[in-house]
């Protein structure tokens, strides 16, 4: 029964924790992408068709991880740095009009 | 959460087979049905099974009479799909106050259709496809997004496990032992059509990479609007409310065409039809290109001067059109379609195989231990396998069967044949869980039957029988379906037999043997 609920909670964490990381990942390289030189929608582009490997890897990644609450933590670490970078340069953005 | 990583892989793979496997039978089974999406449209609409006419007969005097309606009515615009080898028909479409108009008409005669009352494959496989039709919450959408990732992550551990790739290339054998058959086949279906697997897989999912990962778009854009309007290339202009009467719809296809070096034109839409600023939006045929935006040029419709033509989209755009197009395979190439048919057959063996692998390895274990699971997967995998086939020859069979402008309980036919395959879904599941040790047959059976009865209804219904398909160039489409049906018959059939002998005299010798030992243990 514990070996069950520990499964249900990795499996949880692995495919919600890895979309939300996934999904700050993406729209961090969509920002950086775009400050780099590309078109505003050339960057969406891009950034969104990784998402779908960098998703896969963070899947793969949690159901092999020794320790579920390092993957945890790594997880919080990319969507709330990936929002952040975002957030933070998207802001710029909206600065330089 | 298991020691190495190998056994990690296995884990998952057992597992993400198991769970989504019921969804990820139902996506490749309608995708690879979709392949041939206008020819099932043609055998489930009967009377647009029409001859092809030659490109450059002229359409005016048929369109005319719609553009003047649509003026009328005080349509926005008007949309016309031309006629083409695969869709013979021409198609008009406009919103007037009651809804959305649409005419089929034979573009030989101008004569309009009747309403062929069917979503066919276009339409309901095609929603099917990608969202099973759950609408609430796009929680479709997602669900099939989810079983693709599980697909993935599928193909990545089903390597991971494999230290003898190469050698299951090769490695076939019947004759050994079931299992060892059964696991044979779902690794040379799963290492052979790997590379179409993961292909088709990732660009389906890329098709709605917008869908997926909105953070994308919202990191750049204030919304979603602002964005498609962007990728969107359009031209377009304000009404002028001074009245004129459009050109010929063939003078700008022309026009268009002489701009795309003769190519076949798709469809063009009017935009506010009967206005001195009405334009003509033009769109390309993908025939000879993957590339699935085509080109689009916009014309002044009542002098037919070149408005727009828009350049070649930008590098990545380029590249997701170009993944795009690989996944619907618009392309008008017959191998190819063919090729894309058969690896879509050979994904759904190997999932069908995943299931009776999983099934077959517990089940002496749970039977001994009293567990349940072994009945719950194998109902899972009947239901999804043979039971998905009977429902979607229940949807072929209702589609001959209902007359036209049948309604029941409010619904009307074409809702009534989506209903029909729900129905005899929902039938082959109960049936599985309620007769374990039939189900397999008694299905392959009914397989068999339905594919014939939806034969001999086509013929009875249209008299387009196999004789005159065969020997009719236009209904090349109905005698390829028809053919592919009675095959269909005839594998559910030999397979039923098969098992109906396996079961009254079960092989002593043959059932046993040495386990697998290429790490599937």
């Amino acid at each position: 029964m514990r070996a069950l609920l520990a499964t249900m909670v990795r499996i949880v964490v692995s495919v919600g924790g890895g979309y939300a990381a996934t999904s700050g990942i993406v729209s961090a390289l969509a920002v950086v992408l775009f400050r780099c030189g590309l078109t505003r929608s050339e960057a969406v582009v891009l950034a969104s068709m990784l998402g779908f490997g960098v998703y896969l890897g963070l899947l793969l990644w949690g159901i092999a991880a020794p320790r579920l609450w390092r993957f945890a933590l790594g997880l919080a670490l990319l969507a709330g740095g990936g929002f952040a970078v975002a957030w933070l340069m998207h802001g710029g953005v909206v600065w330089i009009g | 959460m298991k020691p190495t990583f190998r056994q990690s892989m296995q884990w998952l793979h057992t597992w993400a087979g198991v769970v989504l496997g019921a969804v990820l039978m139902a996506v490749f089974w309608s995708g690879t049905l979709l392949v041939f999406d206008r020819e099932i449209d043609r055998w489930m609409a009967p009377m647009t099974r029409l001859p092809v006419i030659e490109t450059s007969t002229p359409l005016d005097p048929m369109i005319r009479p719609f553009i003047a309606t649509a003026v009328e009515v005080g349509a926005s615009s008007i949309t016309v799909a031309l006629p083409y080898e695969r869709e013979p028909t021409l198609r008009v479409s406009f919103r007037d106050v009651s809804g959305l108009a649409r005419y089929n008409l034979d573009p030989g005669t101008g004569r309009i259709l009747p309403d062929p009352e069917t979503a066919a494959a276009t339409d309901f496989l095609y929603r099917f496809h990608y969202s099973m039709h759950i609408r609430f919450a796009n929680v479709g959408i997602w669900l099939v997004g989810l079983a693709g990732m599980a697909l993935l992550a599928l193909c990545v551990s089903g390597i991971a496990i494999h230290r003898k790739i190469l050698a299951d290339f090769f490695t076939f054998r019947p004759s050994k032992n079931q299992r060892r058959a059964i696991l044979d086949l779902h690794n040379a279906a799963g290492v052979l059509g790997l590379p179409f697997n993961v292909v088709i897989t990732l660009s389906g999912m890329i098709i709605f990479y917008a869908e997926y990962f909105p953070s994308a778009v919202r990191s750049l854009y204030p919304n979603a609007a602002s964005y498609y309007s962007e990728i969107f290339d359009s031209h377009s202009r304000p009404k002028s409310h001074v009245p004129a009467d459009a050109i010929s719809v063939d003078t700008v296809r022309h026009a268009a065409q002489k701009i795309w070096n003769g190519d076949r034109i798709q469809y063009l839409v009017i935009n506010h039809p009967g206005d001195a600023a009405a334009s003509m939006r033009v769109v390309r045929a993908t025939d000879n290109i993957v590339l699935l935006q085509g080109d689009t040029a916009f014309f002044d419709a009542a002098t037919g001067a070149l408005l727009y033509h828009r350049a070649k989209p930008e590098p990545v755009k380029r590249a997701q059109g170009f993944i795009a197009g690989l996944h619907f395979a618009q392309f008008q190439h017959w191998t190819l379609r063919w090729l894309y048919f058969v690896l879509g057959l050979s994904g759904c063996v190997m999932i069908a195989t995943g299931y009776v692998y999983w099934v077959d390895k517990r089940r002496k274990r749970h039977e001994q231990q009293g567990l349940s699971g072994v009945r719950l997967v194998e109902g899972l995998a009947v239901g999804s396998t043979t039971g998905l086939i009977i429902a979607t020859l229940a949807f072929f069979v209702a589609n001959r069967l209902l007359p036209l402008g049948t309604t029941f309980l409010g619904y009307e036919r074409a809702a009534l044949e989506g209903w029909a395959f729900y129905f005899a879904w929902i039938v082959t599941f109960a049936h599985a869980w309620l007769r374990p040790r039939r189900a397999w047959i008694e299905q392959c059976w009914w397989i068999a039957a339905f594919a014939v009865a939806a034969v001999l209804l086509n013929g009875i219904t249209t008299g387009d029988h196999l004789v005159r398909s065969l020997t009719h160039r236009h209904l090349w489409a109905i005698a390829g379906m028809d053919l592919l049906l009675l095959a269909g018959a005839m594998v559910a059939a030999l397979a039923a037999g098969k098992l109906q002998r396996r079961a009254v005299a079960p092989p002593a010798s043959s059932a046993r043997g040495r386990p697998p030992s290429d790490g599937i243990e």
